[in-house]
């Protein structure tokens, strides 16, 4: 089903827990990792995260989707070593993160994740340009070559002309802009992003995701994106972890999800999303045609709705064809029916 | 978890409540009328008394002489500490109040004069209209020139060097101590209590002691008033910091920060618009004690006030407490602009002139008046001849108040002595003290279970043990009787402005003034009206804490959910109606915490008023001081305070109940 890890895997989650209070790794050993949420709650203890196992290859968009108290923050928190896992195993960029000394950890979050927050979490008293380069200022970094790169992320995220704005001087979505850029700077391997559009308006949102894909093509980071919201996560993933109840109920690329639903809570939320919008061509075509009409070609890596209207218009078959033009399938209106029905 | 403890504080009133109360009420009755006349439970005996005063004022007076702590004696740490703190103040004192005296070999001697009056003048006007506004600037010109002009800037120099530096000390310690009990959880719990005590003992309590440690001046006024004005700068810091949010603290760890960077980079920067806050209180509340700790030869106006009341020339006192409240409100307001100034972006670059504008302006007029007033001496030195001379006229104004209205005021007086505050008087101290204990010890266990009444019979116990029962009832009475007033009258007034505009704008704009005045001023107008006394001192103690109770009112009210209000008003209620069944029980828990407020400045106030001869706890603090018997006045301000506090956990428990009942928010949360 899912991809294994690789060795292009960056970041491996084995068998990570998370239970609050105390004495949650006695309780882990001692209940089994299927014991009950009432067992543990009767110890005092609540689980955030219970026997997770993901990864994130490189260069990939791994999207944690779940609802309010699912244990996405509680996962993501884990993996940058916010919170302490309760058991479990933790491998970032080759090395294990749980025995990483205060140093060393200081070391891998200062040159090698950044992370993007909800509510943005800019300093106020710092202009754009100091928010933005105060990543790089904790490094002791001097104040001018500091200033040149932050000024190149500030650039990039389409800020520019604001350096010497304050964050309440600016809107929600460009203070997020801002948080973008910060995160940035040090030009990090893993991109943390928890919930980062949530907290803006559906239409800013929407140019927000676009933005992010773009910025996403040309420095291909490895991302961890956290969202409550399906629709942006079958928007932006390359694969989808769904969370409920501090347990990854299944994961896989979108278009898995959405025709292989694991269970009932999964099928709820892919019920929501037009099956054209997430399969690709490549999941509904039938086998090479040599009688199929080739002269406009159909992509197999588009997602069938862009390609809807031109199959639908035409009475016959149609080729479709790879990103190096050689034919690999057939597609005929028939297809459609179940897609778009 | 939080909800747990609400829950279970709000059983007492509701499960078992009706047992439980009766079952109180029987014991309570019993206590106070089973004891016969001469019984040991009406009149605590004086054999169960036991005397703490002269052992804790022979071990205070054996730490400030003879005690020693490694290599050095005791005396010589505290005397070292002060030593740290005159040094910025002789300094401060010479440039802008007294000037320099040096003195040569030869015998001569050489005077560096002050700060030009002007340029003290003109620097606080430019600081004021860059945070401010012009209204600001206006109004802090005029301060300084009615200080010039009516012949005190001498004091109001002194009185201004004093608050500027304990406020630095004060903002500093507790700004490290707030971060402290950030970092450190168990930390923060040790300190609170020690705070509840710092902030609730009385003042005359503290200065006994800082007279045997630091010797009679300024020195030890200053200390007392850093040790009185630190909690609130520490409880803030904590608090402000803790308020940070959660993602900004993440963010932090995730750049990477160190310690030292996480703390004075992210965290103290992040929170600092409450911070400044929190300045702008310890500045209110140094100006407050200062004024008052003049009564161990601090000097400045308070030293002007206690002088003139003393002497019964009200015209000056009240010369110098005009200026007190002036300068009050020109350090709130610049300070509260300061804290709330917003900062704005350059559209291209600033140039270094236009970064230090402030500083550029600040040095020109500093630089420019010192110059002029070498020219010109009057501008230097405000002429003798052109002082005026408002005491004289006042004083004869005052007199001539008092020979006009005599009658009407003493009959207003009168009035009151003998239908509210003798009765309750006799009634309370004629209690037998069983049933006093009895009472608090029902309550307290309603409210919250055993710890509380636990808290209250100890509390009370130890006031009889300690021989202080009478004089604690005396001064009980008096914050009674005035609370009762205060909570009636603000809660009248407080209604009337919630629901109308002109009379809410007229009580904020007089609950603000009252509220910067320093506790010391308001003695002045009562003892002009009604001399000294029980009577005088209920006035001031009904208008200094009647403030709390006028805003807790209205802004109780307001913040009612406007959907319940809605919901109160499709439903046919009328206006009455509408405050009655909605507004009031809803914002309950809120005015409850206004009345823990009342309280607590009554408390305040109550030790002050010994100044105008009251005679409870609070007049063994100040005889104390004369009497330099440290124990004495250390234990009767440890009694008022531990009633303030009884008063405080109960009022609290009372809110907290009153919220789980009426389904809104804890008020105490976060307080």
């Amino acid at each position: 089903m899912s991809s294994s890890a690789t060795p292009e895997t960056v970041l491996n989650c084995i068998d990570l827990w998370k239970v609050f209070g105390e004495g949650g790794a006695k309780a882990i050993a001692e209940l089994g990792p299927d014991a009950p949420e009432g067992a543990f709650k009767e110890r005092g203890l609540i689980v955030g995260a219970r026997n997770v196992n993901v990864h994130v290859n490189r260069g990939e968009i791994f999207v944690v989707m779940g609802l309010s108290g699912s244990g996405k923050s509680t996962l993501v928190r884990c993996m940058t070593r916010l919170h302490e896992p309760t058991a479990g195993q933790l491998i970032v960029l080759g090395q294990d993160v749980t025995n990483l000394s205060r140093k060393e950890l200081v070391d891998i979050r200062r040159n090698r994740l950044s992370m993007v927050f909800q509510d943005f979490a800019l300093l106020p008293h710092l202009t754009v340009m100091g928010n933005v380069a105060f990543p790089l200022k904790v490094q002791g970094v001097d104040r001018k070559t500091r200033e040149v790169k932050a000024k190149e992320m500030i650039d990039l995220v389409g800020l520019t002309g604001r350096e010497n704005y304050f964050p309440d001087e600016l809107s929600g979505g460009q203070q997020q802009r801002v948080g973008i850029a910060r995160s940035l700077t040090t030009q990090p391997e893993v991109w943390f992003l928890d919930e980062p559009f949530s907290a803006l308006d559906p239409l800013i949102r929407h140019d927000m995701q676009l933005e992010f894909l773009r910025i996403q093509k040309m420095l291909n980071k490895s991302i961890v994106f956290i969202t409550h919201d399906f629709e942006e996560a079958v928007r932006l993933a390359d694969r989808i972890a769904i969370m409920k109840n501090g347990s990854v109920i299944q994961q896989g690329p979108p278009e898995e999800l959405v025709l292989n639903p694991a269970d009932d809570y999964v099928k709820e939320f892919t019920k929501s999303i037009p099956k054209q919008k997430v399969l690709r061509v490549s999941a509904i075509m039938g086998p090479v045609d040599k009688g199929a009409l080739s002269d406009v070609p159909i992509k197999a890596s588009e997602t069938v709705d862009t390609v809807v209207a031109q199959v639908l218009m035409s009475d016959g078959v149609l080729a479709v064809t790879d990103d190096d033009n050689t034919v690999v399938g057939s597609i005929h209106r028939r297809d459609l029916v179940p897609v778009i029905t | 978890m939080g909800e747990n403890g609400q829950i279970t504080s709000g059983m007492y009133f509701s499960g078992r409540n009706l047992i439980m109360t009766a079952i109180g009420i029987v014991i309570v009755l019993f206590c106070t009328l089973a004891p016969s006349a001469e019984s040991v439970f009406t009149k605590f005996p004086k054999a169960w008394t036991i005397d703490l005063a002269t052992p804790l004022g022979d071990f205070l007076k054996f730490l400030a002489r003879k005690a020693e702590i490694g290599p050095f004696k005791f005396s010589q740490i505290t005397r070292g500490f002060g030593a740290l703190i005159s040094q910025p103040y002789e300094g401060l004192k010479g440039v802008v109040a007294t000037g320099f005296t040096l003195y040569h070999e030869e015998g001569g001697k050489s005077v560096i004069p002050p700060m030009a009056w002007t340029a003290v003048t003109a620097v606080f006007t430019i600081v004021a209209h860059h945070f401010g506004d012009r209204k600001l600037a206006i109004g802090t010109f005029a301060t300084f020139m009615f200080f010039v002009v009516f012949g005190i800037w001498e004091n109001a120099m002194l009185t201004l060097t004093l608050v500027t530096v304990s406020v630095l000390f004060a903002t500093f310690i507790g700004l490290l101590l707030g971060l402290w009990g950030y970092k450190s959880q168990r930390i923060n719990r040790a300190l609170q209590p020690v705070y509840d005590i710092m902030q609730t003992l009385p003042l005359f309590s503290y200065l006994v002691p800082m007279i045997l440690f630091f010797g009679f001046g300024p020195i030890a006024s200053l200390i007392a008033t850093i040790v009185f004005a630190l909690p609130p700068m520490a409880r803030v810091t904590t608090q402000s910091l803790q308020e940070v949010h959660t993602s900004v603290k993440e963010f932090g760890v995730m750049s990477g920060c160190s310690n030292r960077q996480m703390n004075w980079q992210v965290l103290i920067p992040a929170a600092r618009k409450s911070l400044l806050l929190g300045v702008n209180q310890v500045i209110m509340l140094a100006l407050s004690v200062v004024v008052i700790s003049s009564l161990i030869g601090a000097g400045g106006l308070g030293g002007d006030v206690l002088k003139a009341l003393k002497s019964l020339r009200i015209g000056d006192a009240v010369v110098a407490g005009v200026a007190v409240t002036l300068m009050a409100i020109v350090l709130d307001r610049i300070s509260y602009a300061i804290a709330m100034r917003r900062p704005i972006h350059w559209d291209i670059a600033p140039t270094w002139m236009q970064r230090n504008w402030l500083l550029v302006k600040v040095l020109l007029a500093l630089v420019g008046f010192t110059g002029l007033s070498f020219l010109v001496p009057a501008l230097q030195l405000w002429p003798d001849a052109w002082v005026v001379q408002a005491g004289k006229s006042a004083n004869q104004m005052i007199s001539w108040i008092s020979n006009n209205f005599h009658e009407q005021l003493s009959g207003f007086r009168d009035l009151f002595i003998i239908y509210l505050l003798k009765p309750v008087k006799l009634f309370l101290t004629g209690l037998p003290w069983i049933g006093v204990i009895a009472f608090f010890g029902t309550l307290g266990y309603l409210l919250d279970g055993w710890k509380l009444a636990l808290l209250g019979i100890v509390i009370f116990l130890l006031i009889a043990v300690g021989g202080y029962w009478t004089k604690a009832m005396i001064s009980l009475y008096l914050v009674v009787v005035s609370v009762v007033f205060a909570t009636f009258i603000g809660l009248l007034l407080g209604i009337l402005g919630a629901v109308n505009k002109p009379a809410r704008v007229f009580l904020i704009a007089a609950v603000d003034t009252l509220q910067t005045m320093p506790m010391f001023v308001y003695l002045i107008p009562v003892v002009m009206l009604f001399s000294i006394g029980d009577f005088p001192a209920f006035v001031a103690i009904v208008l200094y804490a009647v403030t709390p109770a006028i805003r807790y009112t209205i802004s109780a009210l307001d913040r009612v959910k406007p959907s319940l209000i809605e919901g109160g008003l499709m439903s046919g209620c009328s206006g009455w109606q509408l405050m009655t069944q909605i507004k009031l029980p809803l914002g309950l828990p809120t005015m409850l915490m206004g009345l823990n407020q009342v309280i607590m400045l009554a408390f305040g106030m109550l030790v002050i008023t010994a100044l105008v001869g009251t005679r409870g706890l609070e007049e063994i603090t100040l005889v104390a001081i004369a009497r330099v018997q440290a124990g004495d006045g250390l234990l009767a301000g440890l009694a008022i305070a531990g009633m303030a506090i009884v008063f405080d956990r109960y009022v609290r428990a009372a809110s907290a109940i009153a919220a789980y009942r009426m389904g809104v928010p804890n008020p105490n949360k976060g307080v």
